[in-house]
């Protein structure tokens, strides 16, 4: 056995492509969510229909496979998959078997680790079945055919990954770059895997957890999955290679078959289907007009932006904050947007526990408060305070400033006003203060800001501080 | 009697004919007909009065003004049902018109029923009809078959005493068969040259929509405007429509006719050969220059290579009949997979069940290879064999059926491989996509004995024009 590690992991990983219209029809792939509004003859598998390929959806494997360096098939043939299942329109998917797309490449993580793939190809989506009432309580299935036909990519890695969590950083880095080539929607499209699993001390015997949706619940399963692995061993039992299916509610998967081969689904190649060829023209067209993808863009931050090595990567490694950040740029100085889209707003999320994704503002209350800071108009403090409000719940910050009289106060006579108070209020500090204590100081400046609510400038507040206890 | 078909048209596009009272006589005539053959799995009786009632008011410079079309029943008419001749498809209505049908319906052409076949296609002899449907019966001897599987479409050809052509489809002869044992013209184009959208799949690389019929004017002309690029079909051909009709005029002195030397042998019925040897002589007379020319890998190979790629595909086609959203039910109960097989195992007949068990096999791991793949490269092999007889000829020639039509009962004692080896002539041309015609020439004791002639890719007006100079020399004698 080639492998070393005391955990191995593979993925196959099935990515929603935001074209307009399906695979092989021009049913839209968004706009209802009535079930079965979007449909036709062809994503409904009606007697007579046939499939026409949606050759944007072939744009977008060839921007992945590019972004991936995999090697791209000269022809584009797609098969047959033969199964049975109710979600199954045609009872067959149209998918790509021994000709993917795309072969080998890889993957590279923030960390500089490099994953192998085995394959890109291109497939339909069969549709989504609805449990009423939850998946173990319904007595009947319902079945919605407006994500039938829908594009999918499905990404087979190299079994070379070696803990659920480099599988999410994995996850995480692949999401980035679809995001980069503008092919994914993490809004509303999904990501599903299939994982195989195996651990050293049972000789690497695989599990195959079939259909987790949603990149945290990969990492989840794939945690239960191993812990399970290694309880089973100790208890003295034995591990059979098996398939097995991730039940999100219990957080647990459980067996589904034990398999000795592999399914056989009788593939043939689709005849309705004639082989498209990927032209040296249609790459070229691809190549050139390939969206610039996060390296290539951490560069031109530093070049552009003057951004620390650091900030550069940081802003570019979450694709909705490096567009978030080159918004803000057009509105504020890029150090100043840097700063405060990477550390302040980083800050207050964790605080919150919240993600990027989760934040409701937009790019222009952002905005709105850089630029009041820039103009000197609020005090760094306020500005702070502000951002952990608007996380909450997103207001207009100008009238905010307003109403809360935040304005930043450099106005000397008030300032005096409120640092003759803290003086007035703090004899003891004071005395501290003169016997050479330079804590006794912030102790008073902070008073004092705390009376303008970190409106008062910081720096006048010092130099009045300073001259009254002289 | 029937007029000349340009002149019938001119007369309906003028509005010299009453096609509403026309249209019921029609109506009538293939009822009574069908009580006693069974050519109509449907007869679309309001459609088709519908259909004459529009064309009253606009019928001008419709090429097919009142021309009366049948449809196979595996083509879509919407909302007609369309079964396929099989009974998983019962109550199922298409929400759309395969596009051959749209385009003769915008021609003026009047659809009058779905006409009867083997279920999905699977048969020689239309024998193979679905559950609870009829067999069609031979129009010439009603002990005798039809040929299959468009046998509905063949035998209403024959008895229609109007003006009409029925729209066939072949996968691996179901055009020229039954036109060769009912005595009607069928025409079998280039793959791809007719769009198959609306058409349900039997064998996808293989089927095509084609014209029956016995006035060669009315097939031609169905036959073009059938023709041309579909977008709804990824197969379909991007080449210009030719106008057929005008190549019957033509004469065929100095063609080269190249008559296949594997089938005047072994497995041919005396009648036959008599009838071919009658054929060669008629051809010369008329000017054409005839030899014969062996095509040895078609003849061993086009059957089994015919049967492994027709069943696979077959086989996937008919995954979808489940019993989920259209077509037959059945009551709940049990897992998906128990449902599935209830519906599949109560509403397929014996020859699809047989198709789809040899189909699956032969694209399972372990015998892909052996089977399905094989079958491939073999299927290369014989369009080569044919390109290369193409450089030397412009036409093949060889009988449709190597027997006469058999009766009921000696249809019956036939094994399941003796029916196959049916399809030794016409799996050939079906496997290269190449089109090609039954024409009828010879009778014997007023049986019908069809001759088929293959042209090279897309030069189906070479077959136009063979049918128009010996159709002439009829006239002429």
């Amino acid at each position: 056995m080639k492998f070393k590690t005391d955990e191995v992991i593979g993925l196959e990983v099935h990515v929603e492509l935001n074209t307009l219209t399906k695979l092989f029809c021009s049913c839209p792939t968004r706009g209802s969510s009535e079930p079965n509004t979007l449909t036709c003859d062809v994503c409904l598998g009606l007697p007579g229909s046939k499939p026409v390929l949606n050759k944007k959806a072939v744009d977008y494997a060839l921007r992945l496979c590019m972004a991936l360096n995999s090697d791209i098939d000269k022809e584009l043939i797609f098969s047959r998959k033969t199964y049975f299942y109710p979600d199954m329109s045609k009872n067959y998917q149209i998918t790509q078997y021994d000709r993917p797309i795309g072969v080998g490449g890889h993957l590279q993580l923030p960390d500089g680790t490099k994953i192998g793939l085995e394959r890109v190809h291109i497939e339909e989506d069969p549709a989504a079945l609805m449990h009423p009432g939850g998946m173990h309580k319904s007595n009947s299935v319902l079945v919605d055919y407006n994500r039938s036909g829908r594009p999918l990519l499905e990404i087979v890695t190299k079994p070379e990954i070696t803990s659920a969590a480099q599988a999410r950083d994995f996850l995480k880095a692949l999401i980035t770059v679809l995001q980069y080539l503008q092919i994914f929607d993490i809004s509303d499209g999904t990501i599903k895997a299939d994982a195989n699993v195996s651990i050293k001390a049972s000789g690497y015997t695989r599990a195959e957890i079939k259909n987790i949706s949603g990149f945290k619940e990969i990492e989840k399963a794939l945690m239960y999955e191993l812990l399970r692995q290694k309880e089973a061993l100790l208890q003295g039992q034995k591990i059979v290679q098996q398939t097995r299916s991730w039940d999100s509610e219990t957080g647990i998967t459980q067996s589904l078959r034990t398999k000795e081969s592999e399914d056989d689904y009788g593939y043939i190649l689709d005849p309705d289907l004639t082989i498209t060829e990927l032209t040296d023209d249609w790459q070229k067209t691809i190549k050139e007009t390939l969206p610039e993808l996060h390296h290539d863009r951490e560069k031109r931050y530093k070049k552009e932006f003057n951004l620390s090595s650091d900030d550069a990567k940081v802003l570019t490694q979450d694709y909705n904050l490096s567009e978030f950040f080159e918004k803000l740029t057009k509105e504020v100085d890029p150090i100043l947007a840097a700063k405060w889209a990477r550390r302040e707003l980083a800050r207050v999320l964790n605080y919150n526990k919240l993600d990027f994704s989760d934040i409701k503002f937009d790019h222009t209350h952002f905005s709105k408060l850089l630029i009041l800071l820039e103009q000197k108009k609020i005090t760094e403090t306020v500005a702070q305070k502000i951002l952990e409000q608007l996380v909450v719940k997103p207001f207009d910050v100008e009238h905010y400033v307003q109403k809360h009289g935040l304005k930043m106060v450099s106005d000397s006579n008030q300032l005096e006003l409120w640092a003759a108070k803290a003086i007035d209020d703090n004899p003891k500090t004071v005395e501290e203060y003169a016997k050479g204590k330079e804590q006794a100081f912030n102790f008073l400046m902070g008073q004092v800001m705390r009376q303008s609510k970190g409106a008062a400038s910081p720096q006048e507040v010092r130099q009045i501080l300073k001259k009254l206890l002289k | 009697m029937k007029m000349r078909i340009d002149e019938y048209i001119e007369k309906v596009q003028n509005g010299k004919v009453d096609m509403v009272l026309k249209t019921k006589k029609v109506l009538a005539e293939i009822k009574k007909i069908n009580k006693e053959y069974h050519y109509f799995n449907v007869i679309c009786e309001d459609l088709a009065l519908e259909q004459a009632k529009t064309l009253k008011k606009n019928a001008k410079s419709k090429r097919l003004a009142g021309l009366f079309i049948s449809v196979k029943d595996c083509i879509n008419v919407k909302d007609v049902e369309s079964t396929a001749g099989s009974r998983i498809l019962k109550g199922y209505k298409p929400l759309f018109n395969a596009t051959a049908v749209q385009r003769v319906i915008d021609e003026g052409a009047i659809i009058i029923g779905k006409t009867s076949q083997d279920e999905f296609g699977f048969g020689s002899f239309a024998t193979n009809v679905g559950l609870g449907y009829k067999t069609p019966l031979n129009p010439v001897d009603k002990k005798r078959v039809c040929g299959g599987s468009s046998g509905g479409s063949g035998g209403i050809s024959k008895l229609a005493s109007f003006e009409h052509v029925s729209l066939g489809e072949s996968t691996g002869g179901s055009i020229v068969a039954p036109a060769s044992f009912c005595g009607v013209i069928g025409f079998c184009p280039t793959y791809g040259r007719v769009s198959r959208y609306g058409l349900i799949d039997y064998g996808n690389s293989l089927d095509k929509i084609g014209a029956m019929g016995t006035n060669p004017e009315a097939v031609a002309l169905v036959q073009e405007v059938i023709s041309g690029h579909d977008q709804k079909d990824s197969t379909s051909l991007e080449v210009p429509t030719v106008d057929y009709a005008e190549y019957l005029e033509k004469s065929i002195k100095g063609f080269k006719i190249g008559v296949i030397e594997e089938s005047m042998g072994k497995g041919v019925d005396v009648q036959v050969m008599e009838a071919l040897n009658q054929t060669i002589k008629k051809l010369e007379f008329i000017g054409a220059k005839v030899k014969k020319i062996s095509l040895k890998q078609i003849t061993d190979y086009a059957v089994p290579t015919y049967y492994i790629l027709a069943t696979t595909e077959a086989s996937t086609n008919l995954a979808k009949y489940c019993g989920m959203r259209y077509g037959a039910h059945e009551k709940l109960e049990g897992s998906f997979n128990d449902y599935f097989s209830t519906v599949r195992s109560k509403h397929l007949g014996e020859e699809a069940k047989r198709r789809i068990m040899l189909g699956s096999f032969a694209r399972m791991a372990g015998y892909r290879d052996a089977y399905y793949i094989k079958a491939q490269q073999s299927r290369q092999l014989m369009v080569k064999e044919y390109q290369k007889a193409f450089k030397d000829y412009d036409l093949l020639l060889c009988p449709t059926m190597p027997v006469i039509p058999p009766t009921f009962n000696e249809a019956k004692k036939l094994t399941p491989l003796q029916n196959y080896m049916m399809d030794v002539m016409t799996a050939g041309p079906n496997l290269a996509g190449l089109p090609h015609a039954s024409i009828p020439l010879i009778e014997h004791k007023g049986l019908p004995i069809g001759m088929m002639f293959i042209a090279d890719q897309l030069k189906e007006e070479k077959l136009f024009q063979l049918i128009g100079a010996l159709q002439q020399d009829e006239v002429q004698n």
